[in-house]
């Protein structure tokens, strides 16, 4: 498109610079043709003054030997030999320069030295010069009559003879000059010359390619009555040129009078045309090739700086979709379901920046008992800090799985990621466990902002700012654990640096005491309230002003001890004696002794399935009386092979004693005596849960 | 678990008293000796409650019993342990007097 574009362009300036060309090619040609027309002129106005001087040179001479010496001859004498001379004038004159003999009584004693006119005669005396001829001027005393004068010197420069001819007179003798002189001469290439008596139209010259064509000017085609319009009367030369069709053929013309003669030089207009044409061919030519070559160049450089705009704008389109890429990478990574408990609330969320900040959050039950939950921020921006941030997550999670405490789970990610940082990344975090026993909060913090605890009495408290460095620094850093106790109803609130350093419009930071003051008015034991009064309240301070950075809060309430048993035991026959010896040891309200039968036969069920087939290295089970001692919750949890029970077909208790399998009977029970069943794989581990109502028998 | 078992003229009686689970279906089984029985009668009057273990060694007694002509009584079963022979479907198959 814009190659065509550029070479339309190139062809749209050609077309223009050619017009322009053919113009001055057209003026070039017409100056050429002037100036071939006034050499010509110059060049046969030379040539016959030429002629004629050689003529009259030899005229003077002839009248030199025939005089012999300036003497006072008779007027007959002299007229004599003027008409054997054919000339209209002839003088002697002595050695003072006076005339002393004539054709002409009139000339008798007039005097040459001093004259204005003929002084230049007197030269001849000096004894050295042997002619002097003058251009053509008016007679001395006719005015009408143009003449040419030319005198010889006698022998020793004793007196000379001076010979005159008239216009008239010599241009009769023009065709045998002309024919001598110009039967062949062309100037241009094709320009030719024409000469004709005027009065008679005669041809007396006749170009050499044209001989016998015509016998008069108008046969060969002049329009006198056309060419009369460029006549300047009294003028011998008319300067301007004009066109005749001359011989079949258009030629500029001029025209110029000698005596009675009209001397025409002609140039063909093909000449004319041809001179243009080479011009326009040159030129165009040389036109044609800067042009195509400028369209080239223009055309490259521009298909250049289109492919670099192009790649920019594939460059601004990938960031663009790495960053949508990295969003979504850091949004999907979020917990999206907000766990319901009787035990704990939580609530957390992540208000991305337009540009992806790498803020996350996570929470997750280590136990039944043991709940983690952290606030974390990557350094930097885009796909690298979103893949990170996902590094960063699961291997925080996996290490608090193992782990459990959070000081010792850092520890173990920052040594991960720290020793493998290529990227130079770091991230800061905080990472709290409660223990749902006991309230209390076991907590890390590698560089991350100072949670605030929610009192009942005592409103909102910073937690000591002291913190470990940044995860992924450096290596060998050891985290401490640090803990923080929760009554029933209290809660602790979490967030990163987009919530303190969140922007107004004057480039105010929100800042700590401002989230402190915003936080004394939430709900102590309501994460959900907490985090929407914060978010508004910081959005109500930017009042527009673009969010910079990823805005994550997350609150956690612990509000009772659960009714909630946990234990470990070996993978053996023993362990499952040990189990069902601590199901008879728990403290459980509802439990009646069919209830607990009940329990019994679903924890040797699960449990022998586990020991037998699992290749667990452990399993543990969890009891959890339910709210208002509505029944109980047990999970069963092992690390072994991956295996869900309810996935397998029950087997067929209608066959007859014969016909019946003995075993597969076990999960069979478990499913018809529960009230619901649920497995579970994650993290390598097994959870099979099953609630037990206490009303049903 | 305790059990108790008395012979008497071919027939069999055994008393079960506690819990018939994994842990204590292996002495149960190792408690009843078939040989010359064509007939056994269990009394699980105390019989907390059984786990599939322990039904797999009824189902094997009665196996036993339908080979040789003989039979398969169970007396005295709670609520428990009746519920679970239902579940099952083995109270079709059991003679549960």
């Amino acid at each position: 498109m814009q190659r065509i574009a550029v070479y339309l362009c190139a062809g749209v300036l050609y077309a223009l610079l050619m017009l322009v060309i053919w113009l001055l090619g057209t003026s070039q040609a017409e100056e050429k043709t002037e100036a071939q027309l006034d050499f010509a002129i110059q060049d046969y106005r030379a040539s016959v003054a030429g002629a004629i001087d050689t003529m009259l040179g030899y005229i003077g001479k002839s009248a030199v030997r025939e005089l012999r010496e300036p003497k006072a001859y008779s007027r007959e004498h002299m007229l004599a030999i003027a008409k054997s001379l054919d000339i209209d004038e002839i003088n002697v004159v002595n050695r003072n320069g006076t005339i002393i003999a004539s054709n002409d009584p009139m000339c008798m004693g007039v005097e040459m030295a001093g004259d204005r006119v003929m002084d230049e005669f007197m030269r001849l005396t000096n004894g050295v010069t042997e002619s002097v001829s003058q251009p053509f001027r008016s007679h001395a005393r006719n005015r009408e009559v143009r003449a040419k004068y030319l005198a010889v010197a006698f022998p020793g420069g004793n007196g000379f003879v001076q010979v005159g001819m008239n216009e008239r007179h010599l241009s009769t003798m023009l065709p045998l000059m002309l024919g001598y002189l110009f039967k062949n001469y062309r100037f241009g290439s094709k320009g030719f010359f024409l000469c004709a008596n005027d009065t008679t139209d005669a041809l007396v010259l006749n170009p050499s390619r044209h001989v016998g064509e015509a016998k008069t000017l108008a046969q060969a085609g002049f329009d006198h009555a056309e060419a009369k319009q460029y006549e300047i009367i009294g003028q011998k030369d008319l300067g301007s040129t004009f066109t005749q069709t001359l011989y079949g053929e258009k030629c500029y013309c001029r025209n110029y009078h000698f005596g009675a003669h009209r001397f025409i030089p002609a140039l063909p207009e093909s000449e004319y045309y041809d001179a243009r044409a080479m011009f326009v061919g040159i030129f165009g030519s040389l036109l044609f090739i800067v042009i195509l070559g400028g369209a080239f160049i223009t055309d490259r450089i521009l298909s250049d700086a289109s492919r670099l705009k192009m790649f920019y704008r594939a460059e601004d389109e990938r960031r663009a979709k790495d960053m949508e890429i990295a969003k979504t990478i850091q949004l999907a990574a979020l917990p999206n379901a907000m766990p319901e408990s009787p035990y704990f609330r939580l609530h957390a969320t992540m208000q991305a920046a337009r540009e992806v900040g790498g803020d996350f959050f996570d929470f997750f039950a280590i136990n039944s008992s043991h709940i983690a939950f952290l606030v974390a921020d990557v350094s930097g921006k885009g796909i690298t800090a979103a893949l990170y941030m996902m590094t960063a997550k699961t291997l925080i999670k996996d290490c608090l799985i193992a782990e459990r405490d959070p000081a010792a789970a850092l520890t173990k990610v920052n040594a991960e990621l720290a020793r493998n940082n290529a990227a130079n990344m770091f991230l800061t975090a905080w990472v709290g466990v409660l223990d749902l026993e006991t309230g209390v909060v076991t907590y890390a913090n590698a560089g991350h902002n100072p949670p605030l605890k929610l009192s009942k009495n005592g409103g909102a408290k910073y937690l000591p700012a002291k913190s470990g460095p940044v995860i992924a620094f450096m290596e060998g850093v050891k985290y401490v654990p640090k803990t923080i106790s929760l009554e029933p109803g209290e809660s602790l609130f979490l967030y990163t640096d987009g919530v303190t350093e969140a922007l107004d419009r004057k480039n105010t930071l929100f800042g700590e005491d401002r989230l402190l003051e915003t936080i004394d008015s939430a709900p102590v034991d309501a994460p959900r309230e907490t985090c929407e009064i914060v978010r508004n309240a910081v959005g109500r301070f930017a009042n527009g002003a673009p969010q910079a950075d990823d805005i994550t809060v997350l609150g956690i309430a612990y509000i009772s001890r659960p009714r909630m048993f946990s234990r470990s035991f070996p993978p053996v026959q023993a362990g499952i004696s040990d189990a069902a010896a601590w199901l008879d040891s728990l403290d459980i309200e509802c439990l009646t002794p069919g209830l607990l039968s009940t329990l019994h036969i679903i924890l040797d069920e699960i449990c022998s399935n586990i020991v037998r087939h699992s290749g667990a290295s452990g399993f543990e089970v969890d009891v959890e009386e339910l709210e208002n001692a509505q029944g109980v919750k047990i999970v069963f949890i092992d690390d072994g092979v991956a295996y869900d029970p309810l996935a397998h077909a029950d087997p067929d208790t209608t066959l007859s004693a014969e016909e019946r399998p003995i075993g597969g009977l076990g999960i069979l029970m478990v499913k018809k005596m529960s009230d619901s069943v649920s497995y579970m794989r994650s993290h390598s581990r097994n959870f099979l849960t099953i609630v037990k109502k206490a009303t049903k028998a | 678990m305790q059990t108790e078992t008395n012979l008497e003229n071919g027939r069999l009686s055994v008393k079960i008293a506690g819990r018939l689970d994994t842990n204590t279906a292996p002495d149960l089984e190792a408690a009843i000796k078939l040989d010359g029985v064509n007939e056994v009668g269990f009394d699980i009057a105390r019989l907390e409650y059984i786990a599939s273990a322990g039904l797999r060694v009824l189902m094997s007694v009665q196996k036993k019993m339908m080979a040789v002509g003989g039979k398969m009584t169970i007396a005295g079963a709670n609520d428990t342990v009746r519920n679970v022979f239902e579940i099952t479907g083995l109270s079709s198959i059991f003679e549960l007097v």
